[in-house]
């Protein structure tokens, strides 16, 4: 199974796809390793507003919110999302925070 | 290469098209997943006999699937009915020679020719390289059974797939996509892996966008006993398409009825129909009822979901244990706005929807379900321009991620550029400022892919369509639709 030393000793476990195996696993230093393999360089206060919302969010609910609710409670726009994630919400944003990769229809 | 393929070529904007013919595959399931699902990866030195195996076992279970092998005189006709052969132009794809991938071998197995005169009668030994020819061309197939609507014998390609996918499952080979979301519909019954929590909260939420948007409220309702319909929704339309869920809730409110949502069974679609036809399947088919029984619901009503209706109204009356799947009736919510329409009892408002709209047929509705005229007298009813793209109906074209091939792997996501590119002509061509695609499969390929084109449409459900144009005496409504 591959995995990503996040630095400071800590290496973790990720998926086929990239994501994480273990979401509780999740420090901030995964988020900004998980961003290099997304090729987001430098993660800015907007991203971080993201990745925080939807850490809380999983802890609360178990899963990621939907993405209309992401944009209205961050106050930030799809488009913007986006371009900070280039992979989008639910593939990229949801990568960087821990959370496992969305499946089904999406 | 025939005349009917080169506008395709000229119309797509980023030359798209490169006739690959490789060896594409999706990114496959690792033996942990497989064993979550209770299966045990076959090791490779045992695969071949294992899925001859298989292939005995289903050619003697499934008639539809040794009609289509023993019939094809490979008059070609399938080919230019096929999406995924106009759009990649690899061979393999046109629906006749992938059926052959199989045939080659039922015919080397099971049939005396074959078995006596081999190669000489086009028979062949299944090996570990034709697996893997398997994998990718019944990965590449979106089951969405155009070719077999115009196929003179009525061979159904999709029926050879469906076994062909089968056979690949029981191996432990399956896409990862189609294995991770069997796991979550075994743990959670959706697709999505949606929790109760996690499902109120955004029930709640579309409440609250429902207030702002119509100016009051709509409850939805979250495992009420007592119920007379259970509503099942797509799971995806919990992340990406609050509007069918809004649409829904508008119009049970408008008709009075006493309706409920499960979160053991929040899922219209069923990608076990469409990967494990077995034990990942029969799971949603066995919820849906035993959830109905529990809730005290007289009726199901089953949400916007292509594959999944017809895997519902075809399959659960077959496949379900419960003796109650013979008592309760199972529709669709497009079928149930219908009869309202025809009552004359919803009050509709076209002007809320004053765009052009064309409606993308999903494969399933039209060549599975008859689910056809419906569609077009919502349309008429609650859009001022709708516009039929051509060819329509059970003619459509599929929206090139049927099946859920909605791969995101480089190599696949560009397949899906490639399988959409006859429908992005299509749509193109009406001129629409909306596509409607009341399925969350189409509207999961048609979210990327209409920007991958260039279309320049905004993608909605047809219920969503119906909740904007219902009208209730208490609506202020406003407009919340950026074109």
């Amino acid at each position: 199974m591959p995995t990503l030393d996040v630095g400071g000793g800590k290496v973790i476990e990720l998926d086929e796809d990239g994501f994480m195996v273990d979401p509780n696993e999740w420090t901030p230093e995964c988020a900004v390793a998980l961003a290099k393999t997304e090729g987001v360089e430098e993660l800015t206060d907007t991203h971080w507003k993201i990745i925080n919302y939807l850490r809380d969010y999983y802890q609360k609910n178990g899963i990621a919110p939907m993405i209309r609710k992401l944009c209205k409670d961050t106050g930030i726009k799809l488009k913007e999302v986006y371009e900070l994630f280039p992979s989008g919400p639910a593939k990229g944003a949801c990568k960087l925070a821990g959370l496992p990769k969305p499946t089904g229809c999406v | 290469m025939s005349e009917a393929r080169k506008p395709q070529l000229v119309s797509d904007p980023h030359n798209l098209w490169k006739g690959s013919t490789g060896l594409r595959q999706a990114k496959r399931a690792k033996a942990e997943l497989f064993q979550t699902l209770g299966v045990r990866v076959v090791p490779d030195d045992q695969k071949v006999e294992m899925a001859i195996k298989y292939l005995d076992k289903y050619r003697k279970e499934v008639r539809s699937f040794v009609m289509a092998m023993e019939s094809c005189v490979k008059c070609g006709l399938c080919a230019e009915n096929c999406h995924t052969y106009l759009g990649t132009g690899d061979p393999n794809n046109i629906p006749a020679n992938r059926a052959d991938l199989i045939r080659k071998v039922y015919k080397r197995y099971f049939t005396v020719q074959g078995r006596l005169f081999g190669s000489l009668v086009g028979a062949e030994d299944l090996t570990l390289d034709m697996l893997e020819k398997w994998y990718s061309y019944f990965y590449q197939c979106s089951e969405c059974r155009r070719c077999g609507h115009v196929c003179p014998f009525g061979i159904d390609t999709c029926e050879v797939t469906f076994v062909g996918r089968q056979i690949l499952f029981n191996l432990g080979i399956a896409p990862q996509l189609h294995t991770a979301t069997g796991k979550a519909i075994l743990e959670t019954g959706n697709h999505m892996g949606l929790t109760k929590p996690g499902i109120e909260d955004t029930l709640e939420f579309l409440t609250e966008e429902i207030e702002e948007q119509y100016g009051w409220p709509i409850e939805f309702p979250v495992d009420k006993p007592d119920s007379d319909i259970l509503y099942v929704p797509s799971s995806a339309d919990f992340m990406l398409n609050p509007d069918t869920l809004k649409g829904a809730a508008r119009f049970f409110q408008y008709v009075g009825a006493n309706w409920t949502i499960s979160s053991k069974i929040a899922e219209a679609g069923n990608f076990g129909y469409l990967s494990d036809q077995n034990r990942v399947q029969k799971e949603l088919v066995n919820r849906a009822i035993s959830e109905a029984v529990k809730l005290g619901c007289k009726k199901i009503v089953w949400g916007e979901c292509g594959h999944g209706w017809r895997a519902a109204k075809m399959y659960i009356p077959t496949k379900s244990d419960y003796p109650d799947v013979d008592r309760i009736p199972i529709t669709h919510i497009h079928d149930e706005v219908v009869e309202y329409i025809k009552a004359g009892a919803l009050k509709l408002d076209k002007g809320r929807n004053p765009f052009s709209v064309t409606l993308h047929d999903p494969c399933n509705y039209v060549r599975a379900c008859g689910l056809c005229d419906n569609m077009r007298i919502i349309m008429n009813a609650v859009v001022e321009d709708f516009r039929e793209m051509h060819p329509c109906r059970e003619q459509n074209f599929c929206c090139g991620g049927g099946s859920g091939i909605l791969f995101d792997d480089p190599d696949m996501y560009q397949f899906r550029i490639e399988a959409s590119l006859k429908k992005a002509e299509q749509i193109r061509a009406t001129g629409a400022q909306v596509l409607c695609a009341p399925c969350s499969i189409c509207k999961a390929q048609f979210y990327p892919m209409v920007k991958e084109h260039k279309l320049g449409v905004q993608v909605k459900g047809l219920i969503d369509l119906v909740g904007r144009a219902l009208v209730f005496p208490d609506d202020q409504f406003e407009d919340d639709m950026e074109l």
